[in-house]
């Protein structure tokens, strides 16, 4: 239950940092900003594929999903950082 | 009756381009649906044009819309807001704006960047300096400044924009 709970957490933080960077693109048009964007979507769903991963249903191993996904966030938060 | 009502209306827009919708119904005394009307009248007529930015509707002249666009952009966030009422008192240096608004000099450069590429600041070189001026009328820009609204996701994408546009490494 608790495991859920931060999931879902995770999720919506995830999704409000999204819009944010998503705002702070539309108004600066910084690449970086696109780069977070794409970053803190990438997490949202990452945090969806491990939350049905629980359900007995799904029965397909997505940790190599989740773990390029991981990959993808860090190296899009290195390249935000990167200065223009 | 009708027409002498849109009249004021319009001649108010014209003395107080980037007027928002609640000064201007304050200001006439009019109530908001009334004005609704009229308004969408004048700018279906294309001699009034207006945009919501942050919480307010601003309404410019019909003949003002590309640069009503470029100030509104200039004011969308809170640092160049800051800039504008800075170099309102007088010309200043990037490392002035920087002291001035703590922020890093990286910052204040890449918005003058944007403020001189919109045209609402000059930039001027005396001997190794330059001076940054205000290009635009001081009027307009503080009444947009002053009834500027920001919601909740602009304060959080402005500080997101400082801190990209400052940070990072070569």
């Amino acid at each position: 239950m608790m495991e859920l709970l931060l999931a879902i957490v995770t999720m919506v933080l995830s999704l409000l940092l999204a819009w944010v960077s998503f705002v702070a693109y539309r108004k600066s048009h910084l690449r970086p900003a696109l780069y977070l964007l794409m970053a803190f979507i990438l997490l949202a769903l990452k945090k969806v594929i491990e939350g049905l991963s629980l359900a007995s249903w799904i029965e397909r191993d997505v940790g190599v999903v989740t773990a390029i996904l991981e990959v993808m966030v860090l190296g899009l938060l290195l390249v935000s950082m990167w200065r223009r | 009756m009708t027409g002498e009502r849109r009249r004021e209306i319009l001649a108010t827009i014209q003395r107080k381009p980037g007027i928002t919708f609640r000064a201007l119904a304050r200001e006439l005394g009019l109530g908001i649906g009334d004005l609704q009307y009229h308004l969408a009248r004048l700018e279906k007529e294309g001699r009034v044009f207006s945009r919501k930015v942050g919480r307010r509707r601003y309404i410019f002249p019909g003949r003002m819309e590309e640069d009503a666009q470029r100030l509104l952009i200039a004011i969308s966030t809170e640092t160049r807001r800051n800039i504008l009422l800075l170099l309102m008192n007088r010309p200043m240096m990037q490392k002035e704006l920087a002291e001035a608004l703590g922020i890093s000099q990286p910052t204040i450069n890449y918005h003058m960047s944007e403020l001189l590429k919109l045209g609402v600041v000059r930039a001027e070189k005396k001997g190794r300096n330059v001076i940054y001026t205000l290009a635009y009328d001081p009027e307009t820009v503080l009444r947009l400044v002053n009834e500027y609204r920001p919601g909740l996701w602009d304060k959080l994408a402005d500080g997101l924009i400082d801190l990209l546009a400052g940070g990072g490494w070569e």
